[in-house]
């Protein structure tokens, strides 16, 4: 899995392409707690290129989303793709996380 | 201790036994066997020994954890050529559940948790209760798992994965029984479905209590 970022109205964005698993998961927990370390109060994981993923994975997010919270910031999903919003809405994902239909969105949204 | 130096399997036996018989809780019929194969498998997930996805289960290492419990589990899913859904690996790792109870058990009673108790019933039949020695631990857990269920506080993955387990084996029911948590079934519903080997455990307890019903004559 590759990971870009880029900052938009203050928001981290992470894009993140390929595959989500446990094989990678490790590498995008260890990119936010650096983010966090560094003072990040907002980060958004764009999913639009993300193809596939799996509990590791889910479990990347949801630990980064209560991290945030933690530190009085916030976490926020974009551009889910279907086979992402499938395993999100399997596991109520959609009801507990901020999803936005892209980046753009979920960077102007205030958390 | 705290609790998170407890394996799920621990977690789950501990949380399944009656505080003062140390006796185990009712649960539905095989549901203690499932609820210990799903956490096994959480347990080895959590270890990076293998991933899920909705449709199958994926050996990520197989490396030894060094947990002999766990190691057990691992060896008996790497002894398996043949891939198959979370539920497939369920019903294999419930054969072993036994001997999965008794190594947390037996851990438990070591860790000066639980203590081992031999009993008489009518004199004839033995049985073997493990009534608690320290309840910090069962009460530190489930004094977490009740902040989280009463609270909207996103949940730290190992608690999604617990009451993800608890509501599949219908611990839960019997763990949190006041009203106040009768008032958040849609809350406690949302965290069950959070973790998907839970809730692959809640589908097959689900067809093994419908099918059994199913089989008895009928008014009973």
């Amino acid at each position: 899995m590759d990971i870009t970022e880029n900052i938009q109205n203050s928001a981290t964005v992470l894009g993140l392409t390929g595959r989500l698993d446990g094989l990678t998961s490790g590498t995008l927990e260890r990119k936010v707690d650096a983010l966090l370390a560094g003072g990040a109060k907002r980060i958004v994981f764009d999913c639009g290129q993300l193809l596939y993923v799996s509990s590791a994975g889910l479990r990347v997010f949801l630990s980064s989303a209560k991290k945030l919270k933690a530190a009085g910031g916030s976490a926020a999903f974009a551009a889910l793709t279907p086979a992402v919003r499938e395993v999100f809405e399997l596991s109520g994902f959609t009801t507990m996380l901020e999803i936005h239909p892209d980046a753009a969105a979920a960077t102007a949204a205030k958390a | 201790m705290s609790s998170a130096n407890l394996t799920f399997v621990e977690e789950i036996v501990l949380l399944a036994l009656d505080d003062e018989t140390g006796a185990l809780l009712p649960m539905p019929p095989l549901a203690f066997r499932y609820a210990l194969a799903g956490a096994a498998i959480c347990d080895l997930a959590l270890l990076n020994r293998i991933d899920t996805d909705p449709n199958q289960l994926v050996v990520l290492s197989k490396e030894p954890t060094g947990d002999p419990l766990l190691d057990h589990a691992l060896s008996a899913i790497l002894s398996v050529q043949t891939p198959l859904r979370v539920s497939g690996w369920l019903n294999m790792l419930s054969e072993i559940s036994k001997t999965l109870e008794a190594a947390a058990l037996d851990r438990l009673v070591a860790r000066g948790i639980l203590r081992r108790e031999e009993k008489k019933i009518l004199w004839v039949f033995g049985t073997r209760r493990y009534p608690t020695v320290d309840n910090q631990e069962r009460a530190e857990v489930r004094t977490r798992l009740a902040d989280l269920i009463l609270g909207d506080d996103l949940p730290d993955p190992r608690d999604a994965i617990l009451i993800s387990l608890l509501s599949a084996s219908h611990l839960s029911d019997k763990i949190f029984a006041g009203k106040e948590f009768k008032a958040r079934s849609e809350r406690m519903a949302t965290l069950a479905k959070m973790d998907l080997v839970g809730r692959e455990v809640a589908g097959i307890i689900d067809v093994v209590t419908r099918t059994l019903n199913a089989s008895l004559p009928i008014g009973m």
